[in-house]
C-alpha cells in the first residue's frame, strides 16, 4: 500500500507545478510580450503486477508557452506595417501643421501683388510704395519661415534615424545576449519559456523600428537580418550598425553598414523607413516644390522690374534676392574641380535634385534617383551643361574620374530669398518708353496700346519716328515704307504699338524713353499682373498655383499616410487578435486552473489521508 | 475563441480612445467652424480653397483698384465740368464783346476780365487729385502741367495715360492728358480754317463754315482772292499766281463761296485785293483761342479784322467745348464700366464666398449629429467596459 501514499504525492506535485504556472500566468497577466504557459501532465509508468498494470501516480512533465511561431511572426510584420504608417502619418501631420499654419504663402502672396496695384494707382505715393516694401518683407519672411519648418522637420528625422539606429544596435545587442542565454538553458532540451518571451518581445520592439527577418537557428537562437538582407543578430554576435552624413550634404544622416557601405535605401518598413521615405518622398519634393516657387516669384517679378523705370529716372533694379542653385562637392572626390550652376529658365526648372559626374572624358548627369538627364555642352565656361533650366560650368580645377557633384537647384532656396529694395524710389513702376503724337498732325490717327516686348533690345532705347507718307504708308526712322490699315500694331525695337484711326500725310508719332514720367503705371500693371503670369513648367503655371500644388501634395501625402495608418492598425489589431487568442492570459480560464488544481491538490492529500487511515487500520489491527 | 484579458482591456481601452479621438475632432471643428483642419483632410479642397481665396483676394484688389480709378475720374469729371462753365462764359463775354456798341474802352474791361478767366482755365488744368498728382499732367504727375506766361500758356506733361485693373485682362484709363484735353483741340471747324488777310480793307468777314462735301475735300490750302468786291478766285495757296482752281461770285453782303466740297458763310463787302486763306485744320490750344480772343478785343478799334479774328476764335472754342464734352463722356463711359466692373466683382465675390464656404466651412448639422453620435458611441463604450470589468470568475471565488 505504500504505492498509494507515493501516488498521492505525485498527484500533489504535479498539482503544485500546475498551480505554480497558473499563478505564474495570473502574475504576468499585464506582462509585455509574455506567453500563456500550460503545465502537462503524464501518468507514470505503471508497475506491472504479475496479470495486471497498477497506475503510479502522475507526473508533471513540462511546462509549455502556447505558442505559435507563425501568429508571432504576422504579429511582427503587422508591428513593422503599422509603426511605418504610424511614423508616416505623425511626420507627414508636422508637415500639414506647416503649410496649414499662420505662415500661409498665400495670403503673402495676395497681399504683395495687392501692394503692387496700390502702388500702380498711386505711382508717386510714398506711403503706397513703403506699403509694398513692407509687404514684399513679409512675403520673403513666409516663405522664409515655411523653409525654416520643413528644415525643422528634415532636422526631426535626422534626430529619428540616429536614434533609430542606436535602438536598433542596442535590440542587436540584447537579442544576441538572450540567444547566448536561450542557447545555455536549452540544454538537455527544456525550453526557457520567459527567456524565449523576453526575445520574441525584443524582436517585437525591432520590428518596429525596421521591418525583420526571422530564422531559427540551432539550439533554439534565432538569426536576424533587416533591409535587403543585411545580417543583423546571427546566433550570439549582433551586427551593430552606424549614422554618417551624407558624402554630399553634410545635414544629411544616412545609414553605414558594418562594412562601410551606406544602406538607407534598404530600409522600407518600420519607423525607421517611414522616416527614409517621408524624406525622400515627401519632404525633399515639398522643400523642393517651396523653393521653386522662390525662384520663380524672384525670377518673373525681377525680370518684369527691369524692364520699369524707377522714380530717380533708372531703369529698375533688382527687387528679390535668391541665391543660386547649391552645389555639394563629394567628401570622395579627388579632384579639385570647382562647379557652379545658375538657374537660366525658370519655365523648364523642375523639383529634382541632381548628380553630376566626371567619367575621366566628360560629366554625366542624373537625377538623384538615377535617372539620366540629357544635357548639353561641355562645362567650360563658354559651353556649360544646359540641363533642365540650369547652366552648369567647372570655371576652376581639374576633376578627376569618379568625382562627382550633388545640385540642389531649389532645395534650400526659398529660406535664400530676401528683398533687395529699401528705398521707395527704386520700386520701377513706370514704363520704359513713352508714345506721343505730334500736335501738328492733321488726320485724326490715334495712340493705342505700346507694349514691351523685349527690354533687352540693342536699339530698344532709341528714339523712333513713325512718319506717315500717305494715310496708308508710313516710314520708320526714315525707312522704307510699310503699308498701315486702321488698327495695325506698329512693331519696333523690343516694343509693339498700336495705332487707330486714320492719319493723314506727314503725320507723326513717336516712341522714344519716357524718361522719369513718375507718375507713369505701365510697369507697375504689368508687375501686378506677375500674379496672374504661368512662370513655371514651361509658362504653365504661375506662383500661386504652384503653392497650392504644394498644398495638395502634402495634402495627399497626409490624407494617404492616415488612410495606411488606419489599414495597417486594423492588420496589427487582428495579427495581435490571433496570437492573443492563443498565447494571452485569459483570467477565468485561470481562475477556473485554479480551482481545478487546487481540487485536484486537495484531493491527492485525501489520498495521502486515505493510504495513512489505511495505514493505521493495518497498525492497529496488528497491536490489537 | 479565447480572449486574452488584458488585450481585451487593451482593445476596450483603444475603443474609448479612438471615440475619444473622434469626439475631439469633432469638437475642434465645431469650435472653429472648419471642415478642413489640415489639408490631409481634404488635399484637393484645400488646395482649391487656397486657389478660390487667392482669386478672391485678387478680386478685392480689383474693387479697391475700381475705387480708386474712380475717384480720379471723378476728381477729372468735375474739374472739366468746371472748364466747361468757364468756356460758356468766355463765350458769352466774346459775344458781348462783338456787340457794335461796345467801345476800345468797353472792349478792354472784357478783355481784363478774359485774363482773369485764362487763369482760373490753367488753373483747372492744373487740378490735383486727392494724392497730389495732377490729374493733366500725362505720367508726369509731380509736376506742374500748364504754366503761363503773359497770355501764353504751355503745357509741360506728356501725353500718357494712366491706366488702372479694373479686371482680369481689362484695363480702364483713369484720365487724359492735358495734352488730349486742353492743348491737341483741333482748329476751326474740326476740318479746315479760314483767316482773313491781314492787309484786308474791306468789311468781309467769314462767318460759320462747313464741309458739304467731305469725299471732295482734300486738305489742301488754298487762298480765296477777291478781285473785285463781287467776284473771287480760289488759288492753290502754294501757287498764288498760277491759274485758279475754281472763281464765283459774291453777292456784295453776304453769301456763301463753296469749293472743294467747303462752305463758307461771308457777310459783309469785300475790298479788291482782299484774301482770305484756307486750310486744313492744325491742333490750337484752349488757351491760345482764348488770348486770341484778348487780343482781339485788345485791338484798338474793332472791325472786322477783329470780328474776322473773334469768328475764327469762337469756333475754335465750340472745338475746346466739344473737346470737354467728349472727354466727359468718356469719363461717363470709362465710370459705367467701372461701376458695371464692381457688380460683377461683388457677384464673383459672393461666389468665391460661397465656393470656399462649401470648401471649408463646417456643416454645423451634420456636425453636431455627428458629435451626438460620437458622444453615445463613446458613451456605450464606456459603460461595456465597466460592465465588462465586473465579470470576472474571481469575484465568485470567496
Amino acid at each position: 500500500m505504500a504505492d498509494l501514499l507515493s501516488t498521492g504525492v505525485s498527484g500533489l506535485l504535479a498539482s503544485q507545478v500546475g498551480l505554480a504556472t497558473v499563478g505564474h500566468n495570473i502574475s504576468n497577466v499585464n506582462t509585455a510580450g509574455y506567453t500563456r504557459q500550460t503545465t502537462t501532465f503524464d501518468a507514470r509508468t505503471p508497475q506491472f503486477n504479475g496479470g495486471y498494470y497498477i497506475g503510479q501516480g502522475a507526473d508533471a512533465v513540462s511546462v509549455q508557452r502556447a505558442y505559435s511561431q507563425f501568429l508571432t511572426q504576422s504579429v511582427w510584420s503587422a508591428n513593422s506595417g503599422q509603426s511605418r504608417a504610424l511614423q508616416y502619418a505623425g511626420l507627414t501631420a508636422a508637415a500639414n501643421n506647416a503649410v496649414s499654419g499662420s505662415a500661409n504663402l498665400q495670403s503673402a502672396l495676395d497681399g504683395f501683388f495687392g501692394a503692387v496695384s496700390d502702388v500702380a494707382n498711386a505711382p508717386v505715393d510714398t506711403a503706397s510704395r513703403q506699403a509694398l516694401i513692407g509687404k514684399a518683407n513679409s512675403l520673403v519672411s513666409t516663405f522664409r519661415s515655411l523653409s525654416s519648418q520643413f528644415q525643422n522637420i528634415d532636422q526631426q528625422t535626422n534626430q529619428q534615424i540616429s536614434s533609430a539606429v542606436d535602438s536598433i544596435n542596442s535590440l542587436a545587442k540584447s537579442i544576441a545576449d538572450l540567444n547566448a542565454q536561450i542557447q545555455r538553458a536549452s540544454v538537455g532540451g527544456a525550453s526557457p519559456n520567459d527567456l524565449l518571451d523576453a526575445r520574441d518581445q525584443a524582436i517585437s520592439q525591432l520590428s518596429q523600428i525596421v521591418g525583420v527577418n526571422v530564422s531559427q537557428g540551432a539550439d533554439n537562437t534565432v538569426t536576424i537580418s533587416v533591409g535587403n538582407g543585411q545580417p543583423l543578430v546571427n546566433g550570439t554576435d549582433a551586427t551593430q550598425l552606424s549614422t554618417a552624413t551624407n558624402q554630399y550634404d553634410s545635414s544629411r544622416l544616412e545609414i553605414v553598414g558594418p562594412t562601410g557601405s551606406v544602406i538607407s535605401n534598404q530600409f522600407g518598413s518600420g519607423s525607421l523607413g517611414a522616416s527614409l521615405d517621408f524624406r525622400t518622398n515627401v519632404l525633399d519634393p515639398a522643400r523642393n516644390q517651396l523653393g521653386r516657387a522662390a525662384i520663380a516669384m524672384t525670377d518673373a517679378f525681377n525680370k518684369q522690374h527691369a524692364q520699369g523705370i524707377d522714380l530717380n529716372g533708372d531703369q529698375g533694379g533688382k527687387f528679390f534676392d535668391i541665391a543660386d542653385p547649391a552645389v555639394l562637392n563629394s567628401t570622395a572626390n579627388k579632384g579639385n574641380a570647382q562647379v557652379t550652376a545658375t538657374i537660366t529658365d525658370v519655365g523648364k526648372l523642375g523639383s529634382s535634385d541632381y548628380i553630376m559626374r566626371y567619367n575621366g572624358t566628360g560629366w554625366t548627369v542624373t537625377t538623384t534617383a538615377g535617372v539620366t538627364v540629357p544635357s548639353t555642352g561641355t562645362g567650360a565656361a563658354g559651353d556649360p551643361i544646359l540641363v533642365d533650366g540650369m547652366a552648369i560650368t567647372v570655371p576652376s580645377g581639374t576633376p578627376q574620374a569618379g568625382d562627382s557633384f550633388q545640385i540642389q537647384p531649389t532645395r534650400n532656396a526659398a529660406s535664400t530669398m530676401s528683398v533687395a529694395i529699401s528705398d521707395t524710389n527704386k520700386i520701377a513702376i513706370s514704363g520704359p518708353l513713352a508714345a506721343t503724337k505730334s500736335s501738328s498732325n492733321t488726320g485724326k490717327g490715334a495712340l493705342g496700346d505700346l507694349t514691351v516686348t523685349d527690354v533687352n533690345d540693342p536699339a530698344f532705347k532709341t528714339p523712333v519716328d513713325i512718319v506717315f507718307t500717305s494715310p496708308s504708308t508710313y516710314t520708320i526712322n526714315g525707312g522704307p515704307p510699310q503699308n498701315y490699315t486702321d488698327g495695325d500694331t506698329i512693331t519696333g525695337n523690343g516694343w509693339t504699338l498700336k495705332l487707330t484711326g486714320t492719319p493723314a500725310a506727314n503725320d507723326t508719332f513717336s516712341v522714344k524713353p519716357a524718361g522719369s514720367a513718375s507718375g507713369d503705371n505701365g510697369n507697375g500693371l504689368a508687375l501686378a499682373d506677375v500674379a496672374n503670369k504661368g512662370v513655371l513648367d514651361n509658362g504653365v503655371t504661375t506662383v500661386g498655383k504652384s503653392y497650392s500644388q504644394l498644398i495638395a501634395q502634402v495634402g495627399t501625402a497626409g490624407a494617404q499616410a492616415n488612410t495606411a495608418l488606419d489599414a495597417q492598425q486594423s492588420i496589427l489589431d487582428q495579427a495581435m487578435s490571433s496570437q492573443q487568442s492563443l498565447s494571452g492570459v485569459n483570467m477565468d480560464e485561470e481562475a477556473s486552473n485554479l480551482l481545478r488544481f487546487q481540487q485536484a491538490y486537495a484531493a491527492s492529500a485525501q489520498v495521502i489521508n486515505a493510504a495513512n487511515t489505511i495505514f493505521d487500520s493495518l497498525m492497529s489491527a496488528v497491536r490489537g | 475563441m479565447r480572449i486574452s484579458t488584458s488585450w481585451g482591456q487593451q482593445q476596450a481601452v483603444n475603443s474609448m480612445l479612438d471615440r475619444q479621438y473622434d469626439l475631439s475632432q469633432t469638437q475642434l471643428a465645431l469650435g472653429n467652424g472648419k471642415a478642413i483642419q489640415t489639408p490631409s483632410d481634404n488635399p484637393s479642397a484645400a488646395a482649391r480653397a487656397v486657389d478660390t481665396n487667392s482669386a478672391s483676394a485678387q478680386n478685392d484688389q480689383y474693387t479697391r483698384n475700381i475705387q480708386s480709378a474712380t475717384t480720379r475720374l471723378s476728381v477729372e469729371e468735375t474739374a472739366l465740368s468746371s472748364a466747361g462753365d468757364i468756356l460758356d462764359r468766355i463765350r458769352s463775354l466774346t459775344l458781348e464783346g462783338t456787340n457794335g456798341t461796345q467801345t476800345d474802352e468797353s472792349r478792354q474791361s472784357i478783355a481784363t476780365e478774359l485774363r482773369q478767366t485764362l487763369k482760373q482755365l490753367v488753373a483747372l488744368g492744373n487740378t490735383k487729385d486727392g494724392q497730389g498728382e495732377y490729374i493733366f499732367a500725362g505720367s508726369r504727375t509731380t509736376t506742374q502741367p500748364f504754366t503761363i506766361d503773359g497770355l501764353s500758356v504751355s503745357y509741360g506733361g506728356d501725353q500718357s495715360q494712366r491706366m488702372v485693373a479694373a479686371a482680369a485682362g481689362l484695363q480702364v484709363a483713369t484720365g487724359d492728358s492735358g495734352s488730349d484735353v486742353f492743348m491737341s483741340i483741333r482748329g476751326g471747324n474740326g476740318t479746315f480754317i479760314t483767316s482773313a488777310g491781314a492787309t484786308n480793307t474791306g468789311t468781309a468777314v467769314v462767318g460759320s463754315t462747313s464741309v458739304t462735301d467731305a469725299s471732295a475735300w482734300d486738305g489742301g490750302s488754298y487762298t480765296i482772292n477777291f478781285t473785285s468786291p463781287t467776284r473771287y478766285e480760289v488759288h492753290d495757296a502754294t501757287d498764288p499766281t498760277g491759274p485758279a482752281l475754281s472763281t464765283g461770285t459774291y453777292s456784295g453782303d453776304s453769301g456763301t463761296i463753296n469749293f472743294k466740297g467747303a462752305q463758307l458763310n461771308i457777310t459783309g463787302t469785300p475790298a479788291t485785293g482782299d484774301t482770305f486763306a484756307v486750310g486744313p485744320s492744325s491742333s490750337q490750344d484752349v488757351f491760345s483761342t482764348v488770348a486770341g480772343i484778348i487780343n482781339a478785343f485788345e485791338m484798338p478799334g474793332g472791325g472786322p479784322a477783329m470780328n474776322n479774328q473773334i469768328n475764327a476764335q469762337l469756333q475754335n472754342l465750340d472745338q475746346a467745348a466739344t473737346s470737354f464734352l467728349d472727354t466727359r463722356t468718356k469719363i461717363g463711359a470709362r465710370m459705367n464700366t467701372l461701376d458695371q466692373q464692381t457688380d460683377i466683382g461683388a457677384d464673383v465675390k459672393l461666389q468665391y464666398a460661397d465656393t470656399l464656404s462649401n470648401l471649408q466651412d463646417l456643416d454645423y448639422a451634420s456636425a453636431i449629429s455627428k458629435f451626438s453620435q460620437q458622444q453615445s458611441a463613446l458613451d456605450a463604450a464606456q459603460q461595456a467596459y465597466v460592465k465588462m470589468q465586473n465579470l470576472s470568475l474571481f469575484n465568485y471565488l470567496k
